[in-house]
């Protein structure tokens, strides 16, 4: 039986970074479709049908939060952008409007590859697969039908507020995500500005689930950005 | 533009006058009739002669204390009390005694000549204590403005004391680069004045000579331009409107002559200041962009060279590069390119930290994160290497930067990394007192020579320039602008048993947020 192969839209408008991208992700099995700029990325978006974007958020045409947003608007096709290092505050926003993911230039391969592969995997689960009931990394295992949470076999007890912490890291795992959406996610949207209370939680959470907290294993913070949950074993 | 000047409270004197004299007049009748009560049971005892005396007595005080009115008033009334009360006849104002009349003359000219020089006195102790009161107030003028760095701050002080001395509201016109006179383009300053004619100001500017407008008695107000003349040029113009009905005497010009002679001369030191630190900066400018010249085109140049010699090779090849070297030309690439996109990296915040457009982007972060995170950062090039993190409390929270004390931490790891032995440990600590964080990083290292430790934080200094692992330079400026940046500072020392420490102080100002208790969080949603 012949395997379909995922199409990604690169929209780069570096000619030398598309035609890198081009071969390495070619040569991992996928399909890809370039685009020079934003307006030519959102009209591929739309023709091409790709299973994944990868977005760099400096566009000669377009405001790369912009295209962001418009794409969001028509799809929940999984998106990866591409950022300078030192632009926390765009990659934010963008992570705010929509995109799932980010990688600062210049970065390697592996992980692209690694953050391409996770999203395709949520994908797959998330419109036909059933909600997750098991999230399982390493060690930590979690029951989520149950509520119940496991670090080597043993049983965890952490307060309502660490526990929908958690929840919200394992909906994205193996994804940023930002202050504001686990803000939003666990204290809803009033306490949106209290950026603190996630750090504060988060804080507690590994002391509760990391073996040496200064050097977490599952809970990643990702400086300026927000957090991420590593779900390789 | 009345309203806009403050009221006025100046010259007293001339506000209680009305009010004094009828208080002095009172007591020229009080005088006499107390005189009169006074000696009336002494009549039989003494003499008319002695009571005249005590008569003369109460004129001489009230000459004394109320000056020529109230004393001949009072004279007079004594000289009535006395004819009718003493001179015999009794109870007839006629006097029948040459004598008494002499006496009441003299009593008279008593009572005029004590009252005008004592009036003479007081007018003199007067003008001496208002320039008493104008020295010192120019003493605090020359005081204040010897105090000041600023422009401004030469400028505001200027319009208070002015504004404190002749009750004006003022306003300072400096001209453009054309010599077209512009008004201050701050919000106003108090007792400013808010509305002129800028086309008078203009001339005064260009004469050079001072000007007033509505020097006649109708007007509201007049409004003074005088031009401020430093030592090379005409500087600005000094506007000041006078309250109504109020004009500068001679005297009071002089002093306002002195007032703004020393205005000027402040505003010249200030600009000659101002100036002589822009050529300083606009130098260090000069020096950083040379050395970071040099630093770039050393630095880059090397890798440079690999990557374009490297690559041109593979694509040139036809076939006659064995794998084996290809793989190696390919590796050569790829390293010389990671090294410099490390160096970019630094370049680049080095740069941005220079600018001093850095504005913090301060937030609570628990210790442990930052650390933890320049830990994940640094994983490849840690390796296996044992790193001991010992922390007081590694939930404390701490108000930073995130990004860039992470750089910090991150690039003290990766000196650690570049000087030392493979296996070599390092160890990160963080002590807590309740106005201090102290973090240090410390290696096992060959350590720094002593006379180094200072250099080292300098941009582009490097201990061995052409050592292989040596980097741009950089590293260690970045965490010193960053730690500054926060308030702190950073430093060098030797280890005991071997090995640097970096370690870093950081001040904890303020009071770590409070967050409410979970369960009524949680009881919300």
């Amino acid at each position: 039986m012949m395997e379909i192969r995922p199409v990604i839209l690169v929209i780069e408008d570096d000619p030398h970074l598309r035609m890198f991208l081009n071969t390495c992700l070619s040569g991992h099995g996928w399909t890809v479709v370039t685009a020079e700029t934003g307006t030519d990325g959102l009209a591929s978006a739309r023709s091409a049908k790709p299973d994944l974007v990868i977005l760099d958020l400096g566009l000669p045409d377009m405001d790369g939060v912009e295209v962001v947003e418009r794409l969001r608007k028509r799809s929940e096709i999984p998106l990866i952008i591409l950022s300078a290092r030192n632009h926390e505050t765009d990659i934010t926003q963008a992570l705010d409007v929509g995109a799932d993911d980010y990688l600062t230039k210049p970065f390697s391969t592996a992980e692209l590859v690694a953050r391409i592969r996770a999203l395709l995997r949520r994908a797959l689960q998330r419109p036909w697969g059933p909600p997750r009931d098991v999230f399982q990394a390493g060690e930590l295992k979690v029951e989520l039908t149950r509520r119940k949470v496991f670090l080597a076999e043993r049983e965890i007890h952490l307060t309502p507020i660490e526990y929908r912490l958690l929840t919200a890291l394992i909906a994205h795992a193996g994804l940023v995500v930002t202050h504001r959406q686990l803000l939003n996610a666990v204290w809803g949207p009033a306490h949106i500005e209290h950026s603190h209370y996630v750090r504060i939680y988060m804080g507690q959470l590994r002391h509760k689930l990391e073996a040496d907290p200064a050097r977490p294993r599952y809970l990643l913070t990702e400086a300026g950005v927000g957090y991420r949950l590593c779900d390789e074993d | 533009m009345v309203s806009a000047i403050n009221t006025l409270s100046r010259a007293p004197t001339s506000l209680h006058k009305p009010h004094r004299r009828v208080v002095g007049y009172f007591w020229g009748l009080a005088a006499t009739t107390l005189c009169t009560l006074i000696t009336w049971p002494l009549r039989t005892q003494i003499g008319p002669a002695n009571i005249l005396m005590i008569f003369l007595l109460g004129v001489f005080f009230v000459a004394i204390r109320f000056g020529r009115g109230p004393s001949i008033l009072a004279s007079l009334q004594s000289a009535g009390a006395f004819a009718f009360f003493y001179a015999p006849p009794i109870f007839s104002f006629a006097v029948s005694d040459t004598e008494h009349l002499i006496g009441l003359a003299v009593m008279l000219i008593v009572a005029v000549v004590t009252s005008s020089l004592m009036e003479a006195l007081r007018s003199q102790a007067a003008v001496a204590a208002q320039r008493e009161r104008r020295a010192s107030t120019l003493y605090r003028l020359s005081k204040e403005l010897a105090g000041t760095r600023q422009e401004a701050d030469v400028i505001a002080a200027g319009i208070r004391h002015i504004h404190a001395e002749f009750g004006s509201a003022n306003t300072l016109l400096f001209p453009n680069a054309q010599g077209r006179l512009h008004g201050p383009e701050d919000n106003p300053l108090p007792n400013s004045l808010p509305e002129m004619d800028p086309a008078m100001a203009q001339r005064v500017f260009d004469k050079g000579q001072p000007l007033g407008t509505g020097t006649d008695s109708d007007s509201e107000e007049t409004v003074l331009y005088w031009p401020l003349v430093g030592s090379e040029r005409t500087l600005g113009v000094w506007v000041m409107a006078l309250p109504a009905n109020r004009s500068l005497s001679t005297e009071e010009q002089t002093l306002l002559d002195l007032f703004l002679h020393q205005i000027v001369q402040s505003l010249e030191r200030v600009r000659a200041t101002e100036q002589a630190r822009c050529a300083a900066i606009r130098m260090e400018a000069e020096t950083l962009r040379n050395s970071l010249l040099s630093a770039i085109s050393h630095d880059l140049r090397t890798p440079l060279s690999t990557l374009v010699g490297a690559s041109g090779t593979l694509a040139e090849d036809d076939g006659h590069l064995d794998a084996e070297r290809r793989r190696k030309l390919v590796r050569a690439i790829h390293e010389d390119a990671q090294r410099m996109s490390d160096l970019t990296h630094k370049i680049l915040d080095m740069a941005r930290l220079e600018a001093g457009k850095v504005v913090l982007n301060r937030q609570w972060y628990a210790l442990e994160e930052i650390i933890g995170s320049a830990l994940r950062r640094m994983r490849k090039q840690l390796g296996n290497r044992p790193v001991a993190v010992d922390l007081d409390d590694g939930l404390t929270l701490v108000y930073v930067d995130a990004v860039l004390m992470q750089q910090v931490l991150v690039n003290l790891l990766e000196n650690a990394v570049k000087y030392t032995l493979e296996a070599s440990p390092i160890e990160i600590r963080a002590a807590l007192s309740p106005e201090l964080l102290t973090l240090s990083v410390a290696d096992q290292g060959p350590g720094i020579p002593e006379e180094f430790r200072h250099q080292i934080f300098e941009k582009f200094f490097r201990i061995h320039p052409e050592a292989p692992q040596s980097g741009a330079g950089l590293g260690l400026a970045i965490c010193r602008a960053i730690v500054n940046a926060h308030g702190g500072w950073i430093r060098a020392e030797s280890r005991i048993g071997g090995g640097t420490v970096f370690r870093l102080d950081l001040p904890l100002t303020e009071t770590p947020p409070r967050i409410e208790p979970e369960n009524e969080i949680s009881s919300l949603s």
